[in-house]
């Protein structure tokens, strides 16, 4: 009963936030719908039994990725109007292919529940829960049988840090913290100056 | 499926927060309305003495810098989030999940190397 | 009780969502990501809901590689938005018709 109660809960706030995140005039308004869609989202994994999937979304998605966004939105010095001006133009064909994405997607889920094909067909392979906590579940999955999968993740967080580095970073500028007090203080009369002898006639080389 | 039951107290602390902050908030607002105390006036409303009117836009534009910070956040907050099943799973993962973690930070360690080399971590 | 649907059709109501917003938003990057991301989070939701109906871990392993393919893509398609403010002094989509910068 609770259940049933608290999924439809999330699920008509996930639904209503995701449809205000892309019609909100302002772009922040946009980031603050799209942090109570995850918020929601991650109450309807926790239904499901997810529990460590809907705090990674609530750490990952609402602690770092909604903040960049909103960083972004507040970098960027942009006339927002101007950028909603196809806004009504586009609204007809939008919909049109909104509903028919919809219809084709719950004739599928219908057909599904019509019992056309038989999901979980247990052969043995799936990986169910340990009768440990979902958590530890998942360490013994992630690092067991998909370890080489989770190194490519780390290669994918690498990648992404370098490009985004490479792209953004304005590189090295002549600014003050770069003096290197050491190297100044080291430096002798000797290596300093140099005492040339020109010749009379010729130019002087240092 | 879970049972929704062992998420109850935190639902009553989110209640009890909830209840708190709000009564924080309109609480002082009912009494100054109920007191007659509530009586803005134009002249009551303006800045005066140390006051003064708003010098540009509160949206003021931020650094790119801070866009790289967030960027390195990410990723390593990221890296957090998978050291918690590692951590607790280890016992039922042995030495092969112990490699992989070290070898998964390794990677990490070197993006993180690289960004300081760069000098994507100086603030000037 | 829930059923599998119930969490399907949810799932597929924020994908369509998300499309609806690549399409209303066409010029706008920012929201585009934003609604790519939307779609990312009903492929996760997707994927959750069948591991927990089947009894299979899997899919909340995957959830957690979507995510990071999820972090990954804010934050280079940012970078290259931050980029093209920076040389454009525009984000409109329909401006990008110049390969060489």
């Amino acid at each position: 009963m609770i259940q049933t109660i608290a999924f439809y809960l999330f699920a008509a706030m996930v639904i209503a936030s995701g449809a205000f995140t892309i019609l909100a005039r302002n772009p922040v308004h946009s980031v603050l719908w799209l942090i109570l869609a995850f918020f929601n989202a991650a109450g309807l994994m926790v239904i499901a039994g997810a529990e460590f999937i809907a705090m990674l979304l609530i750490i990952v998605y609402v602690g770092a990725i909604a903040v960049l966004f909103l960083f972004v939105v507040m970098m960027l010095d942009i006339d927002f109007a101007e950028l909603r001006a196809g806004f009504m133009k586009n609204f007809p064909l939008g919909i049109l292919i909104a509903l028919v994405l919809l219809a084709e997607l719950v004739l599928g889920v219908g057909a599904y529940r019509a019992g056309a094909l038989h999901l979980g067909t247990p052969d043995g392979s799936a990986a169910p829960l340990l009768g440990r906590s979902n958590i530890e579940s998942i360490g013994a999955l992630l690092y067991g049988r998909y370890l080489f999968l989770f190194e490519s993740a780390g290669i994918i967080l690498l990648v992404a840090m370098i490009g985004a580095i490479v792209l953004t970073h304005r590189g090295a500028r002549a600014v003050r913290g770069q003096q290197n007090i050491s190297k100044q203080i080291a430096r002798k009369p000797s290596e300093a100056t140099v005492n040339t002898r020109p010749e009379v006639g010729q130019g002087v080389e240092l | 499926m879970v049972d929704l039951e062992q998420y109850l107290p935190i639902l009553i602390f989110l209640l009890i927060a909830g209840g708190l902050s709000a009564a924080f908030v309109f609480l002082p607002m009912g009494v100054a309305r109920l007191t007659g105390t509530h009586n803005p006036s134009a002249e009551k409303l303006s800045e005066y003495e140390c006051g003064f009117p708003a010098f540009e836009d509160p949206r003021s534009q931020f650094d790119v810098r801070f866009y790289l910070i967030a960027i390195l956040f990410i990723i390593f907050d990221l890296e957090a989030a998978f050291l918690f099943p590692w951590a607790v799973s280890l016992d039922l993962t042995g030495w092969p999940g112990w490699i992989t973690m070290m070898v998964f930070l390794f990677e990490l360690a070197v993006g993180l190397a690289y960004a300081w080399k760069k000098g994507a971590l100086e603030w000037e | 009780m829930i059923g599998i649907e119930h969490f399907v059709v949810v799932s597929s109501i924020l994908f369509v969502l998300g499309v609806l917003g690549i399409f209303l938003n066409r010029k706008n990057v920012i929201v585009i990501l934003m609604a790519i991301e939307l779609i990312l989070l009903s492929v996760n939701i997707n994927f959750v809901a069948f591991s927990a109906f089947l009894g299979d871990l899997t899919g909340q392993i995957f959830a957690m590689f979507v995510l990071t393919v999820a972090a990954g893509e804010a934050a280079i398609g940012l970078a290259i938005l931050v980029i093209y403010f920076r040389g454009r002094g525009t984000i409109a989509v329909d401006s990008v018709d110049r390969l060489k910068g």
